[in-house]
């Protein structure tokens, strides 16, 4: 019989060390280990440490940042002008449009946009007084307003954003990027996720998981102040911890030494200096000395509303320039109006959450662009899923949960900016030109980083798993 | 011209045999683009209803057959490995005898294993066999034969036995998950009995602590949790009953095929309990999304999940990927897939709230009373698409077993029935899943190294004798579990030292040890860990059963969470010192202790947890409270024992590692807290101590 398998004779070193810890720190404890011929010396092998999986064409991107405005924006009063709106005020939306009324909430008539909406740049793409900062970047921005995903309840909506599935247990977009890329940093994390101070989202660690891949592939809080990631304050007197660390080498060294060939006893121990190293570098990242008073002012730093977003929107600049791959900033957190889920008022609601973001996130595209970022990093945009074009009861200024058609923009690496990409109906209720299902955003995020999505797998009892399961295509319409 | 030629040489053979030299040809070159399902240029081979038109007479090797395969046209380049020439003779040689075909022989999709999917002669459908134990001289423990064997014919030799200080840590942490005490560890050292061993493993299985450690790799397994998960991740009310079902079931050694029945359809047994009905939890502590998008479709979603999780425990096949299609990889039809998820159909399984089953508090599965709702095969699928009503049966990879439970059964029967085929002695898959389980618990790795998946796309097992003299043994011991764990525990093989003399050399011929010749050093998992940091400082609350407990944890670990006012109710301190597997299970937020060190996911079937090793757990044992109260209350029990450095040194050495410090130790120890200050640096010297490898590790 002629077997195809997995393992034919057992797990090879490359594979042993993969199981040792292939992704975050654990390709970096690989490589310490590698550095100082360990392998060599103790297995006697040649090989190269995996570092990460090899691209399957040149990648455009080498790091994401996922600004994730939790709660569902509405299109049609950000990036979908529906002037129709305001010849149909007042009116139902037509009967043949099919959809189902999540939470079985009021419904009421057509609503026109909430702010007008303005071209912006050389390209003239409209977006609406919500966001007028990031409008004087519209040049850099591929606006896709065909998007629609599987689900109109948040907690399922969140993991589908985030995973591909509307069911828990999947490893997250963040995980198959480290998967896919592996970690350019020995200090830090490569999949880093910063939460809204007042919440994280619906459905909780599932939405970064790592599902059924191992631990290391998960995504990492990080907090915008102080210590930045869970555990990392060592003593307030570093002599202690240093003196500690110190007998700990000696006692585990005596304990290798009558256990030769203990390359996982050896890394084990290493972890430890690792460990030490992050909990002083870590919190550099986090550290704004040597940022200047206009960056910070550029940023909305040191003022309200934007004090907030704008810390994380630079802490995501410096944590790509330190390599990390993928960084997910959450805008809102906790439930209804602490998030943009506007069911009671948009212009209440959004006025909000958009003056919070906005200008952070005009900085955010401004600084890459001047620090030579831009070009290799790939800025996205977007919410679980959208907004409908008509209010919750007569007369009321809310808008209910539409998975059936919403706005997100990619920007940056292998980007073609001043663009738009598909279209909703006339009243901004559904996609139908180009549409674009959450599969298809994964499988151009995965494209700009140098992956097929169809061939990123990673096998899980008995079969090959992708972020896109058997779905997905690449929006070619946005790239370069 | 190369025709005649090839004529000329074939008369002088007899023409090929149908079934011994032509279907396995077929079956591995052809079926796989020509059948039923997927027919190639419109050719089924599954039967010979083409054979007229691609084969004439006379003038078969005019025929587009005869063409195709001597041109090597087929099977395409593209589409696998071409035949070989014998292979090619043996077709050729068919045709132009008039390629007979039986009549009324139709070849089945997974007759044969081909190179690209599973047959119906896959190893693990095969009945059990009994094997003939090997022998070797000195050798009593039939474990120990098959595995010499193996080793003999690999040039390999086994591992000197262990000292008995290593033994004791090895049984107690595999056993119970709980470090020996000093003075256990002295006791049994200095034990003069040559059965002192096999004494020890007695006390330990008749310990209840083997339950509470044995049952949380069950609790894995059925991907166990005290929440729903999704948006309000709402408590499951009594889910903690099934937990602690299952301790009692292992603690009890209860038979495994009752086991088994009583968690698919313990509400339909004539002897039903309380107990009974607990034990169906099994099918309703997996997540539940009380606000599904598209209530048609959770319902088949929600029946996969049952689908899934009792066939990947019990018999460690994916049949629910065949749900939508015929199994790609392995002999399981979407008929198949339909067969079994008809017995667990009640209609609707969306609403899922109820508390209260049969007059008990229980989070239990009963069906709703009168005749079931038909279940149809789904095209692709889709709930939109019924096809044909399809009755409840078994997988037909097992023919033996493979017949429809009689339709006039109440729903509830349907269950029950379908567990009497999952337990049935017939079912070679049961028994050879269930042993190789308990092996891979006792050596880090099974026979068959993916524990949960015996098909094509599994691992090949290393000692398949092994396993099904082990499957036998326990089928014909009443399917009780604690005498494999027996025989295995007092074998040579477990025995064995971690370390070898000839590791170099014979790392090179079998470098993870495929073979057993020594024993497999691990990292003790999350559980273990965090027990035995309670077990050494400030004392392990041995309180079994109940409602589970909720640690403290930071409140930055909370940030995860989207309702962080009043979200996490830590329980109050005293309670808190309970085993692990007592803590509960909330799925949006997992105990960031237990999930930094590779808890199991909680979403599906987890049959082996990573091994991983990054930074985050050193920054976790380095930094969290926990670690540093339980330091802390280390540094307190030692304080006790005495005032002078070496005293309190060689204290700590045994509350935390169970031995005395080396000269060496006490060396490093002594200048280590004259440079910390004696109070402060007792508590910092036992934290560094609970950070070393050797706290971590078993040999």
């Amino acid at each position: 019989m002629n077997i195809p398998h997995l393992f034919p004779c057992g797990l090879n070193r490359r594979e042993a060390l993969w199981q040792m810890g292939g992704g975050f720190t654990g390709i970096a404890l690989a490589a310490i280990l590698e550095e100082q011929g360990f392998f060599r010396k103790h297995l006697g092998a040649a090989e190269p440490a995996i570092r990460a999986s090899s691209p399957h064409f040149a990648p455009k991107a080498r790091a994401v940042i996922h600004l994730m405005m939790n709660g569902a924006p509405s299109q049609v009063d950000t990036f979908d002008p529906k002037p129709l709106l305001e010849k149909y005020a007042g009116k139902p939306l037509p009967q043949d449009k099919k959809y189902i009324n999540s939470g079985g909430r009021k419904v009421g008539f057509l609503t026109p946009a909430f702010r007008p909406f303005r071209p912006g740049g050389k390209s003239g793409i409209p977006i609406s007084d919500y966001f007028p900062h990031v409008r004087s970047h519209a040049d850099k921005l591929a606006v896709i307003r065909s998007c629609h995903t599987d689900s109109h309840a948040h907690g399922s909506a969140l993991v589908a954003m985030n995973t591909g599935s509307v069911f828990i247990g999947r490893p997250s977009l963040g995980s198959w990027c480290v998967y896919g890329m592996g970690t350019a940093c020995k200090n830090l994390p490569a999949y880093v996720v910063m939460m809204d101070k007042r919440g994280g989202p619906i459905s909780g660690q599932p939405n970064f998981g790592s599902g059924f891949m191992p631990g290391q592939f998960q995504g990492t809080l990080f907090r915008p102040v102080g210590t930045p990631i869970l555990n990392l304050k060592g003593p307030d007197n570093p002599f202690i911890q240093r003196t500690q660390l110190d007998l700990l080498a000696k006692l585990n060294e005596d304990h290798m030494a009558l256990r030769p060939g203990g390359t996982d006893l050896a890394a084990r121990a290493q972890s430890y200096e690792l460990a030490y190293r992050m909990q002083t570098e870590a919190p550099e990242a986090v550290d704004f000395a040597t940022e200047s008073k206009q960056t910070l002012e550029m940023y909305g730093i040191g003022r309200e509303p934007t004090n907030e977003f704008g810390r994380n929107c630079l802490i995501a600049r410096r944590l790509v320039e330190r390599g990390v791959r993928f960084i997910q900033l959450y805008s809102g957190g906790g439930h209804l109006d602490d998030t943009w889920d506007a069911h009671v008022s948009i212009e209440k609601n959004h006025g909000q959450h958009a003056r919070e973001v906005d200008q952070p996130i005009a900085a955010l595209l401004w600084d890459l662009e001047r620090q030579g970022l831009l070009e290799s990093t790939l800025v996205v945009w977007g919410g679980e899923f959208g907004r409908m074009p008509f209010s919750e009861g007569p007369g009321e200024p809310g808008r209910n949960h539409n998975p059936y058609g919403f706005s997100s923009w990619f920007a940056g690496a292998g980007i073609k900016g001043g663009t738009t990409y598909g279209a909703t109906d006339d009243f901004g209720f559904e996609a139908i030109e180009n549409k674009a299902h959450v599969h298809d955003l994964h499988a151009t995020i995965l494209h700009l980083l140098g992956f097929d999505h169809e061939r990123l797998t990673y096998f899980h009892q008995g079969r090959d798993e992708r972020l896109t399961d058997v779905y997905g295509h690449v929006l070619r319409g946005i790239l370069n | 011209m190369q025709a005649a030629l090839f004529l000329a040489i074939a008369i002088g053979f007899a023409p090929p045999d149908f079934e011994r030299d032509v279907v396995p040809i077929l079956a591995a070159k052809c079926l796989g683009c020509h059948n039923k399902n997927e027919s190639s240029g419109d050719l089924n081979l599954q039967n010979n209803d083409s054979m007229k038109d691609l084969v004439p007479q006379p003038g078969p090797e005019k025929g587009e057959l005869f063409r195709r395969i001597q041109n090597q046209e087929m099977p395409p380049k593209e589409k696998g490995k071409p035949l070989t020439e014998k292979e090619k003779q043996t077709l050729l040689s068919w045709i132009q005898t008039g390629a007979s075909w039986p009549i009324g022989r139709k070849l089945g999709l997974y007759e044969k294993t081909t190179p690209t999917v599973g047959g119906l002669d896959w190893w693990s459908l095969q009945r059990l066999n009994s094997p003939v134990v090997p022998h070797f001289p000195g050798v009593s423990n039939p474990t120990d034969s098959f595995v010499r064997q193996s080793l003999s014919v690999q040039k390999l030799s086994p591992a000197p036995e262990a000292d008995r200080r290593t033994l004791i840590r090895r049984l107690s942490y595999d056993i119970l998950g709980l470090p020996p005490s000093f003075e256990e560890v002295n006791h049994f050292v200095a034990d003069p009995g040559h059965d002192a061993y096999d004494r020890l493993v007695d006390k330990y299985l008749a310990d209840p602590r083997f339950g509470e450690r044995w049952a949380r790799h069950w609790l894995d397994l059925i991907r166990y949790g005290d929440t729903n998960g999704y948006e309000r991740d709402g408590d499951k009310a009594f889910a903690w009953k099934y937990r602690d079902y299952v301790i009692r079931s292992i603690n009890a050694d209860k038979p495994y095929d009752r086991f088994l029945i009583e968690q698919m359809a313990g509400d339909q047994l004539p002897d039903r309990t309380e107990e009974t009905l607990i034990a169906t939890g099994m099918l309703r502590v997996g997540t539940w999304d009380d606000e599904p998008n598209d209530k048609l479709e959770y319902s088949y979603d929600r029946l996969e999940d049952m689908v899934h999780v009792s066939t990947t425990a019990f018999m460690a096949m994916s049949v629910k990927c065949a749900r939508c299609h015929d199994h790609k990889f392995d002999p399981i039809t979407q008929e198949d897939y339909h067969k079994v998820a008809a017995a667990f159909w009640p209609g609707d399984l969306v609403g899922n709230s109820q508390t209260k089953v049969g007059g008990f508090d229980v989070l239990a599965w009963t069906d709703l009373p009168g005749k079931p709702k038909p279940l149809h095969l789904l095209k692709k699928g889709d709930p939109r698409r019924p096809g044909p009503e399809v009755f409840p049966g078994f997988v037909s990879m097992i023919p033996t077993l493979d017949a429809t439970i009689p339709p006039k059964k109440e729903v509830q029967m349907r269950r029950l029935e379908l567990a009497k085929k999952l337990a049935h002695p017939g079912n070679p898959l049961t028994a050879r899943v269930a042993v190789n389980r308990i092996w891979q618990q006792h050596f880090g790795q099974g026979i068959v190294r993916t524990p949960d998946n015996f098909g094509f796309k599994g691992a090949l097992p290393s000692h398949p004798e092994l396993l099904d003299f082990l499957a036998l043994e326990f089928i014909k011991g009443g399917w009780q579990a604690k005498p494999i764990h027996r025989m295995i525990l007092t074998s040579a093989t477990y025995k064995q030292s971690s370390i070898h003399p000839e590791e170099a050399a014979f790392s090179r011929i079998d470098s993870l040890n495929r073979f057993l010749w020594k024993a497999n050093r691990h990292r003790i998992d999350a559980e273990a860990l965090r027990d035995s940091l309670l077990v050494v400082g400030s004392g392990l609350d041995t309180t079994m059963f109940g409602p589970g407990i909720t640690p403290t944890i930071t409140s930055e670990a909370l940030e995860g969470l989207s309702k962080k006012a009043g979200a996490w109710q830590p329980s109050p301190l005293e309670k808190q010192r309970r085993r692990s597997i007592y803590i509960h299970v909330r799925r949006s937020l997992i105990n960031p202790l237990l999930g930094t060190f590779d808890f199991a996911d909680t979403s599906r079937p987890c049959a082996q947890r990573d091994v991983t090793l990054v930074a985050p757990q050193a920054l976790m044992l380095l930094n969290d409270g926990f670690v540093h109260a339980e330091s802390k209350a280390l540094g307190v029990r030692v304080s006790r024992m005495g005032t002078d450095a070496k005293t309190r040194i060689q204290g700590a050495w045994r509350l935390a590692l169970g031995r005395d410090p080396t000269p060496r130790e006490v060396s490093l120890g002594s200048d280590f807290l004259a440079r910390m200050g004696d109070e402060l640096g007792l508590e910092k010297l036992c934290h560094v101590l609970v950070n070393t490898n050797e706290f971590a590790y078993v040999d």
